[in-house]
């Protein structure tokens, strides 16, 4: 949200620690409304926290999402299984050898993250397009086995998952480590966009012939940011797999994958913010859409292709893009400017 | 006049390049555009092709505006334009090439006529008829453009730096072939780099320089002239 | 001066003498063909085919023939797709599903009337009239897809067209596969038979009407797009602009024109290829994914943009499966292929038929 211009500004005070977090003022207060909000009616109701939980997941995965396809614009269209990989490695690492679940989720990840190195050494020295249809078979593939390794993973039937509370305890205990889980991963990616390497990732998005030219080993940098992409998306995966108690196959599926997609889209490519943003309203229609018209199934994902579809011709930058536009109009506002630097 | 261009301004997006040009070439004239690099005069053909849409003014051809009209359909109005990238379509033979020049020309009987005359203008392409255009040599990758172009039988060529890139002696052979296709009956407008050899060749200029005219006049007049002397021809 | 005009010929003559000594005789040719990445895969896939028939049953063979006709028209498409306009097809297997749809309900009426009247010549030629219908079905609904979305996105934004394109088509692809779901339901919309004829035994095994028809149409269908590509002034214009489209400009092409009929065409493939397999896929709302996953491995199995390569590429591709789903058994046939194409994309990333002249593709 900073405008470069002013990001050398020298800060001090609370200012100071929200530019390190790679905060702004609006979006330190809307992450304070969001700390607050479930306290109060009528959203300390339980089944409406667990949308936000599954919002905040959501918005996580496609801010991890977001750092590939929004920097160096390389479509991770296997992306939910990289989630799941993560999911499964975490449940199956705590379920077999009994390791505390922080450790397993970082197992997750590094499951995630290594075969993301994988498929990104063997495709990112081509064209996008031959990364976006790697992963689209890894992620059939995984998802097939999934179901095929039924001494693993159980198959169809479901993994039972341990969770990290005890069942009967309220959502509320899963959502403020699913804030924080949201918050580190935006600092994480927000971090390193701001370095020297995200410098490197968006001369790359942008013109990768210009970037060589510059330089800039494109291989070489592509790789890192799938790497870590891809270890966040495991990390956020195997949060879900504790929070949710059960796994099955269906969540590695493209399907899943365009979710997250829409949503990083929606929200603004290359945003980060932008994804997290949309995925509260998201869910909240998509919910809405399955208990109110449960006689149309695939109407949600009808609506989404017709979003994504309507964004893409008239409105590449999504919602970030609008956003942009009315800090824009309002710039000579001092509120407004100290809001959004 | 065959070609008339009233105050034409044009570009790419927020980037104008040409200001205010105006310029004419009457049926059957030689003409040329010269200017340093950058000065606009690509832009300049590209916008008479249709390629590029032009931001103001007019551009006439035969007594009809075409001004912002589809590519495709000047090129049915009988303009031709030979860029330089030269657009070639590298996967096709030499002959396919030729003949996809001719798209636009119903009558086959036309259609062998300028085959004819194109091979007869450029033997070279006639020994290389079934060999890919991605397999040319420079030279005859150009000679393959001014000959797509012929195809056409435009009443109007644009030519876009034929020099570009070719030895002395292939320049000559491009010149010469222009010529020949001049005193047949076709109008040129030529933009080049080489001045010397272009003033000798055309019948009259035009000097673009920072996306303006300059100068004009016979090209006999503009080489004796002091500035055209002074920056162009070095002497 | 002098020296620089002779050099050249001298150059030249003598790579003419270095590449007649190279390729004088037909053998040779053959032999340096056999042992380039081409020749070695496809003897070897035909080696394999043999060996594996005599192993498991000639069932192997056939099928292998008959899926990896329609798989080739499908990544014909989709190569076409992507040489003239750029744009990477992932609803291709939605307008598969589509084409299959509609030869299901055009072939309602037409089953019913033959069991009445199974002397009529409705027998014979209702099935083509099916198939036909669901490829032009196919045509038409590219066409409209490519009037409302991506001659929309071309006027307003050129800037990151390959990736907005992607994205546009896997938007379709989800609103093609839950309208489907959303009117005509989920379950299994499949026929037993097109030609309901006793099978033909050929080479001692017997084989359907259907199979044998199927092969037919693939086999027809690519010699006519062969010879309309290379012969027909229509295929010229669409080879023109997907080699350059700027230069199909400039020689009077109306690009609009061959964007509308490289689309129509493209689908049209698509459609043909579901509508003919209607037999052995029955309509549901995601049975594309399946094919269009197969297309786009052969795409890269045998290089982006090479149109005539996704021939030899789709038999290939339908022997893999075949033979995994039989060696392996169900479900495997996801999870193996992409171990071939890491290797694929580690050895020989250009694919194993890259082309030698430079297309649109690599620049």
């Amino acid at each position: 949200m900073a405008s470069e211009h002013e990001y050398y500004v020298q800060k001090k005070g609370i200012a100071k620690f929200l530019d390190y977090l790679c905060l702004t003022p609006l979006g330190a207060i809307g992450f304070l409304i969001l700390i607050i909000v479930p306290l109060f009616p009528p959203f300390n109701q339980d089944y409406l926290l667990r949308w936000f939980i599954l919002a905040a997941i959501m918005g996580a995965g496609s801010m991890a999402f977001d750092f590939s396809a929004g920097y160096i614009a390389v479509v991770n269209f296997g992306f939910a299984a990289f989630v799941g990989l993560g999911a499964y490695t975490s449940a199956i690492t705590a379920v077999r050898w009994g390791i505390p679940l922080p450790v397993a989720m970082l197992c997750g990840a590094l499951a995630s993250a290594l075969l993301g190195l994988f498929t990104g050494a063997i495709s990112l020295r081509m064209r996008g397009m031959f990364a976006i249809c790697l992963t689209w078979f890894i992620g059939i593939a995984l998802m097939g086995l999934a179901i095929k390794m039924v001494w693993l993973t159980r198959g169809m039937l479901g993994l039972q998952v341990p969770y990290f509370f005890p069942s009967d305890v309220s959502n509320l205990y899963y959502w403020y480590p699913v804030l924080g889980l949201s918050l580190m991963t935006w600092f994480i990616l927000k971090r390193i966009a701001r370095s020297h390497m995200g410098l490197a990732f968006k001369a790359i998005g942008q013109n990768m012939d210009a970037a060589k030219t510059s330089g800039i080993n494109p291989t070489r940098y592509r790789i890192i940011n799938f790497t870590v992409s891809c270890a966040l998306a495991g990390w956020v995966g195997a949060f879900y797999a504790h929070f949710i108690g059960i796994l099955t196959p269906d969540f590695l599926h493209t399907a899943k994958t365009v979710e997250f997609l829409v949503i990083a889209y929606i929200g603004g490519r290359g945003t980060l913010w932008g994804g997290f943003a949309v995925a509260f309203p998201f869910i909240w229609f998509t919910e809405m859409l399955r208990s109110n018209f449960d006689y149309l199934p695939g109407i949600n994902l009808l609506i989404y292709g017709l979003i994504l579809i309507v964004i893409m011709i008239f409105y590449a930058g999504g919602m970030a893009q609008f956003f942009q536009y009315l800090v824009d109009k309002y710039k000579d506002n001092p509120t407004v400017r100290w809001l959004t630097t | 006049m065959l070609l008339e261009i009233k105050s034409l301004d044009s570009g790419y997006g927020f980037l104008q390049v040409l200001w205010d040009i105006s310029l004419s070439v009457d049926e059957g004239e030689f003409v040329a555009l010269i200017g340093p690099n950058g000065a606009g005069k690509s832009t300049t053909l590209k916008t008479i092709s249709g390629l590029l849409p032009p931001q103001g003014g007019e551009i006439l051809f035969a007594g009809d505006s075409i001004g912002g009209m589809e590519g495709h359909l000047v090129c049915r109005k009988g303009v031709a334009f030979i860029s330089e990238e030269l657009n070639l379509f590298v996967n096709m033979t030499v002959k396919e090439n030729l003949e996809m020049g001719a798209f636009t020309v119903e009558d086959s009987a036309k259609q062998k006529e300028n085959l004819e005359f194109v091979y007869e203008l450029f033997p070279r392409l006639y020994e290389r008829e079934n060999q890919y255009a991605g397999t040319l040599s420079g030279g005859e990758r150009k000679m393959m453009a001014i000959g797509r172009g012929i195809m056409s039988s435009p009443r109007l060529m644009l030519v876009d730096e034929p020099s570009l890139g070719l030895a002395p002696m292939l320049t000559n052979e491009v010149f010469k072939s222009l010529r020949t296709l001049n005193k047949r009956g076709t109008t040129i407008l030529l933009v080049e780099q080489n001045v010397g050899k272009t003033l000798k060749t055309s019948s009259r200029a035009y000097i673009l320089e920072k996306g303006k005219i300059v100068l004009d006049g016979k090209s006999a007049d503009l080489a004796n002239d002091d500035h055209v002397r002074k920056i162009y021809l070095g002497h | 001066m002098a020296s620089a005009a002779i050099e050249p010929t001298i150059d030249e003559s003598a790579i003419d003498k270095v590449e007649q000594t190279i390729e004088n005789t037909f053998v040779q040719k053959v032999v340096r063909w056999v042992f380039s990445a081409a020749g070695i895969t496809i003897c070897l896939t035909i080696l394999i085919a043999i060996v594996a028939s005599i192993h498991k049953g000639p069932y192997i063979l056939v099928n292998t023939i008959i899926t990896g006709g329609m798989w080739a028209l499908m990544a014909i498409g989709l190569s076409l797709l992507f040489s003239v306009m750029n744009i990477a097809g992932f609803a291709h297997g939605e307008y598969f599903m589509a084409g299959s749809l509609t030869a299901y309900f055009v072939m309602q009426p037409i089953g019913k009337y033959t069991l009445d009247h199974p002397e009529s010549f409705i027998t014979y030629v209702g099935p083509l009239i099916a198939i036909l219908a669901g490829t032009f079905m196919c045509a038409i609904l590219g066409v409209i897809t490519e009037r409302l979305v991506f001659k929309q996105l071309r006027i307003r934004n050129r800037e990151g067209w390959l990736l907005n394109c992607f994205l546009i088509t896997i938007g379709l692809s989800v609103i093609m596969q839950n309208g489907h779901q959303l009117i005509f339901g989920a379950d299994f919309k499949g026929i037993l038979a097109y030609w309901d004829f006793p099978s033909v035994p050929i080479l001692g095994v017997y084989i359907s009407m259907d199979r044998v028809c199927a092969f037919f149409i693939a086999a027809l269908t690519m010699v006519g797009f062969y010879m309309f590509m290379m012969f027909s002034t229509a295929g010229k214009t669409i080879r023109a602009v997907s080699q350059d489209e700027e230069g199909a400009r400039m020689v009077g092409i109306s690009v609009d024109a061959v964007h509308i009929m490289t689309f129509a065409l493209s689908c049209g493939l698509a459609g043909l290829a579901g509508a003919s397999l209607l037999f052995m896929f029955p309509s549901y709302p995601t049975v594309g994914v399946m094919p269009l996953y197969n297309s786009w491995f052969i795409i890269i199995l045998v290089g982006f943009g090479n149109v005539a390569g996704s021939i030899p590429g789709g038999f290939m591709i339908a022997l893999f499966q075949v033979l995994t789903r039989s060696y392996f058994g169900e479900g495997w046939e996801a999870v193996i292929p992409v171990l071939l194409i890491s290797l694929i994309l580690i050895f020989k990333p250009s694919g194993i038929f890259a082309t030698k002249v430079r297309t649109v593709w690599d620049q």
